[in-house]
């Protein structure tokens, strides 16, 4: 059963998901950034869905859990290309786009097979613990990627402001998820009592997304290099 | 042909970077636990 709280924050998730659409749309800026809007698209209309499925099934139900996980497989796809769209606007001068689309698809592949391995042995719902495990596998595969990208800005000297907020949320999303996958498999104990960190997490990636789209001018410059190098 | 072979070289970079971070976070448990992408509650185990 899911308490008022639980509620809430599914509803304040929905809502800042779909705010980045519409802020984009506000600022002309959906184009520019074609795939993080389509991945809070996809998240809008996946809760909806979650939502309805919730309501004729039940919590505890079969149809609910199958239709979670196998969402959150595609919405960790679509977060991977929002993310891989987001190397190509750092990499764009370099006119690299095919070796990034070529790097893209040879990771995902290569996650998939990695994932496959993993699950074959397991002889009932083998398709549901892949889509399982390609989720888990890809977060882990996004945080490592975040954290080059974050490396290449600072390397080429990027200063669009907008897309330095936008990749720095999206290391704090998944970093704050590989901490708390981190603590529910130490202390399985201690990761029930605090249920609420993942949806709260969650929430606050699309605002992070939205207030950067709606706050941050396109033209803005910042220089990450000083957010990293302490001057003496 | 070798931008090709970095790109082939960096993705299984990444990849065994992300599986080994993974072993590394699940030594101590059995992997089974669930990621909410988008603010849903996480239904139990099957």
């Amino acid at each position: 059963m899911l308490s008022p709280a639980d509620w809430v924050i599914w509803f304040l998730a929905t809502l800042f998901e779909a705010s980045v659409v519409v802020c984009s749309l506000h600022r002309r800026a959906f184009r520019r950034y074609f795939f993080l809007n389509l991945y809070m698209l996809f998240s809008a209309l996946v809760s909806l869905g979650q939502f309805r499925v919730l309501i004729h099934y039940g919590y505890s139900s079969l149809e609910y859990r199958y239709f979670y996980f196998y969402s959150q497989a595609l919405l960790v796809i679509s977060l991977y290309f929002a993310l891989i769209s987001l190397y190509s606007l750092v990499f764009h001068e370099l006119k690299v786009e095919r070796y990034v689309r070529l790097g893209a698809v040879l990771l995902l592949a290569g996650t998939a097979l990695f994932s496959y391995a993993t699950v074959n042995q397991s002889s009932s719902r083998m398709v549901t613990h892949f889509a399982f495990e390609l989720s888990q596998n890809l977060y882990f595969v996004g945080l490592v990627l975040t954290y080059v990208l974050w490396g290449a800005i600072l390397k080429l000297r990027e200063t669009r402001a907008l897309l330095v907020q936008v990749v720095l949320s999206l290391g704090v999303y998944f970093s704050a998820h590989a901490a708390t996958y981190a603590i529910s498999n130490l202390r399985p104990d201690l990761f029930f009592r605090m249920g609420y960190l993942l949806p709260v997490i969650g929430c606050l990636l699309p605002l992070a997304w939205a207030y950067a789209i709606w706050r941050v001018p396109e033209e803005a410059r910042i220089e990450p290099a000083r957010l990293a190098v302490a001057h003496r | 042909m070798s931008r090709k072979l970095t790109v082939v070289l960096f993705a299984m970079l990444v990849l065994t970077g992300a599986m080994g971070l993974k072993a590394v976070v699940t030594a101590h448990g059995n992997g089974t636990a669930a990621l909410s992408a988008n603010g849903v509650p996480i239904p139990p185990p099957f």
